[in-house]
């Protein structure tokens, strides 16, 4: 039916869109979902080549995603053109924006690491003085988090101390296998824990939204979707003043159209998201949209090598993932940073890259024989404190292909984040030589600010609304009937992968707006 | 094409056959107009040509490199790519060549890196021995290699000028190299690398006009001028 009211409108169709869709529709409320991107079908938009068939040979496209360091030739065009959709930042403060536009977003490609925030990160402020408390505890969010779990199929082990929160696992209890047993039994009495990897399995190799969620809304009857319609504004009723719907543009034929809904759920990811509330003037009576962007520091690490898994030995040795959650300013306090960071760390049965050796032709082959299947990995993932400078706004100058103004993004890092790199590779080289293995090699300097691809924050949920967009069911303080419930509404970044509380946060905020829209007030 | 040319066309096709072989024997009568009903004959059972990488074949024309820097990324190339075993080596794989066309559509930076880098190496060739980098021998490109090897991670390539370019070629020269077909045709024995074979995504339902669009007339966005003396690099990760 054309130009009908829906009751809820939801821009955006990853995890945060997704879920909000499968809870809304599942109450019976009827819900219209637009996405920016066209639905992607891999059996005809992919096909498996050789690197030697592309013009490229598989390296990125010179001039393409310059700030997608995740990207190559293969993959180029899943992510969103940095010509299509520009942004803007201070020459010498690069940003790194990662989006996918197709439907299911980022959804489609995320690693599927899956971790809870714990009370370190909803109570941080209560535990070391610095930012602002979220409105809500784990206490709070573990239900959510349990039922999230189990929707996405998570493995891991019950290992997790108290800044990692244990969920509703499918155990992983295979046995550790040498390496990683020497490394923990040297690792543990320092106060490192190490832990089984927590990994969403989904189901039929995938878990998104695509799969997961959206299936059990387009089954309740209840959900409308529109690819391809670019988002210009929200739009406000005149009379009553509350949002009512939106304008959108086709995104290939450019033609203009709008719809209205009783309740905008905004779930485009964190900055598209507050990207729309800028360009709509709306929801900032604290005036911290776009304020206090945080993101994960990626990049610093180090490469060693298990001198018993050379020349063929890896059987037994190598094999095992683990994940080291944020040990430092738990039960002790670093007198060079904030918060703290967590390790990937893997025992690998692969070949080690030629990058770790200092040698060349006949030589290098020589080594990295030698060496397959002994290469030890821990890189970082830290938390990058929230701060108010650390901002986005809108460029007016700059229009995207559709001429909606683009984001001008102003971030850096600060000391704290630098600190926390060197320290944790000065922790892996300790550890790791403690252990027998040997350092190949190390970086200690973060990746530029956004390549986590773990951008949150800029509508920061909070109970006063004088220091927060969003309340604690991720609704604007502003609107009753306007929600944001992806990445945009995190108060602290916390170091874990911020999907499963993004998921588990947006399913709360949906049965709270379900329930309140059953009970007639919203 | 346009959706009623082919409602159109789809009616057409079910007249034309009869009436053009009907016609054969009585008065010819001029072909009907395009899009002809051939054209509608693609289907799955329709056999796909095989077709080879242009530059498998075709000679590539160089734009980039001089002669000169041409002459000493080439022995370069050689010297850190060299053929073993079966496996071919940077030369045989066209690896120089590839990189011509690679670098020389690359951002300004990064033929910054390139074209200082081989020059560089063919004066020091000239300071130490007096003889051309393209002329050396292997032990002598050792001498002016072996003190810019580093190790290094992914995003992070040695910043030291000298250091920066022999890492980031030597990167460049062994996945260029590993993603020729030369490569791909001769199966490994050890821990040699593998080409890369994985899911290509075509562009999906791209929008043509974007030519059109505002941002196309406007200069590009602020490009980052990252803190070394390079940006990161386009690694395969």
């Amino acid at each position: 039916m054309l130009n009908e009211t829906y009751d809820v409108l939801i821009i955006g169709s990853g995890h945060a869109g997704g879920m909000a869709a499968k809870i809304l529709t599942e109450y019976g409320i009827r819900c219209l979902m637009l996405n920016a991107g066209p639905v992607a079908d891999v059996s005809h938009d992919a096909e498996k080549k050789p690197a030697y068939e592309l013009p490229f040979r598989g390296f990125r496209p010179p001039g393409r995603l310059e700030h997608v360091f995740q990207s190559n030739e293969f993959n180029a065009n899943v992510w969103v053109d940095e010509q299509e959709v520009p942004y803007t930042f201070e020459n010498d403060q690069p940003y790194n924006w990662v989006r996918v536009r197709l439907f299911g977003g980022r959804s489609l490609f995320w690693s599927r690491q899956s971790f809870r925030l714990s009370d370190y990160e909803f109570k941080a402020k209560s535990h070391d003085g610095f930012g602002e408390d979220w409105p809500i505890s784990h206490a709070d969010l573990a239900p959510y988090y349990s039922r999230v779990e189990g929707i996405f199929c998570v493995k891991g082990a019950l290992d997790g101390p108290p800044q990692m929160p244990n969920g509703n696992f499918i155990l992983d209890d295979a046995p550790w296998t040498s390496a990683m047993q020497r490394f923990m039994d040297v690792a543990k009495p320092k106060g490192v824990p190490v832990c089984k990897q927590r990994a969403a399995l989904g189901r039929d190799g995938l878990a998104s939204s695509v799969n997961l969620l959206l299936p059990d809304a387009e089954k309740t009857g209840k959900l409308t979707s529109i690819a391809n319609a670019v988002v210009r504004e929200i739009t406000v009723d005149k009379n009553t003043g509350l949002p009512n719907g939106c304008n959108f543009v086709d995104r290939l034929s450019h033609r203009e159209m709008s719809v209205k809904a009783r309740v905008v759920v905004l779930a485009a990811g964190t900055l598209e998201s507050t990207r729309l509330l800028l360009n709509s003037n709306l929801a900032n009576s604290s005036g911290l949209v776009g304020r206090y962007l945080m993101d994960q520091i990626y990049g610093a690490g180090v490469v060693c090598s298990v001198p018993e898994a050379r020349n063929g030995r890896s059987k037994g040795v190598m094999g095992s993932s683990a994940i080291i959650p944020r040990f430092r300013n738990i039960d002790t306090k670093s007198a060079k940073f904030l918060r703290g960071y967590a390790f990937n760390t893997t025992a690998s049965t692969g070949a080690l890259g030629a990058r770790n050796f200092t040698a060349y032709g006949a030589e290098l082959q020589r080594k990295m024989d030698e060496y397959s299947g002994s290469g030890f990995y821990m890189t970082i993932m830290g938390e990058v404190l929230g701060r108010y400078e650390n901002h986005v706004r809108i460029d007016k100058d700059r229009k995207d292909a559709w001429g909606i103004p683009v984001l001008h993004v102003d971030t850096k890092y600060t000391d704290n984040e630098f600190n926390m790199a060197k320290d944790a590779v000065d922790t892996a080289c300790e550890l790791t030589e403690a252990a027998g293995f040997e350092v190949l090699s190390k970086n200690d300097k973060p990746n530029p600010p956004g390549y986590s691809i773990h951008e949150v924050g800029t509508c920061r949920m909070g109970n006063d609304p004088k220091k927060s967009v969003l309340n604690k069911f991720s609704q604007s303080h502003d609107y009753k009937n306007l929600f944001v419930v992806d990445g945009a509404q995190f108060t602290s970044a916390g170091w874990q992968n911020p999907t499963m509380t993004i998921l588990s946060l947006s399913m709360r905020a949906s049965e709270y707006l379900a329930g309140e829209m059953l009970r007639q007030n919203i | 094409m346009l959706r009623r040319d082919f409602v159109r066309a789809v009616i057409a096709v079910g007249a034309a056959p009869k009436l053009l072989l009907g016609q054969q024997a009585a008065t010819p009568s001029p072909p009907l107009p395009a899009p002809t009903p051939w054209l509608l004959g693609l289907n799955s059972k329709t056999p796909i040509p095989y077709v080879e990488a242009a530059d498998q074949v075709a000679l590539a024309e160089l734009r980039f490199f001089s002669p000169q820097q041409m002459a000493t990324l080439t022995r370069l190339s050689d010297v850190l790519m060299p053929p073993m075993g079966e496996k071919p080596g940077a030369v045989q794989a066209q690896t120089p060549m590839f990189l011509d066309f690679l670098i020389g559509d690359s951002p300004d930076v990064r033929k910054q890196v390139y074209r200082e880098g081989l020059d560089w190496l063919d004066s020091e060739a000239k300071k130490k021995f007096n003889l051309e980098f393209a002329k050396l021998n292997d032990a002598q490109v050792d001498e002016l290699l072996k003190p810019w090897l580093r190790t290094w991670m992914s995003d992070h390539p040695p910043a030291e000028k000298h250091a920066d370019f022999i890492n980031i070629a030597h990167d460049d020269i062994r996945t260029a190299t590993v993603n020729s077909k030369a490569w791909f045709t001769v199966p490994e024995v050890g821990a040699e690398p593998r080409t890369t074979v994985e899911l290509y995504w075509s562009p999906i339902e791209p929008d043509v006009s974007l030519e059109k669009a505002d941002c196309a007339q406007m200069p590009p966005h602020v490009k980052a001028v990252p803190k070394a003396d390079h940006p990161m690099p386009s690694y395969p990760r």
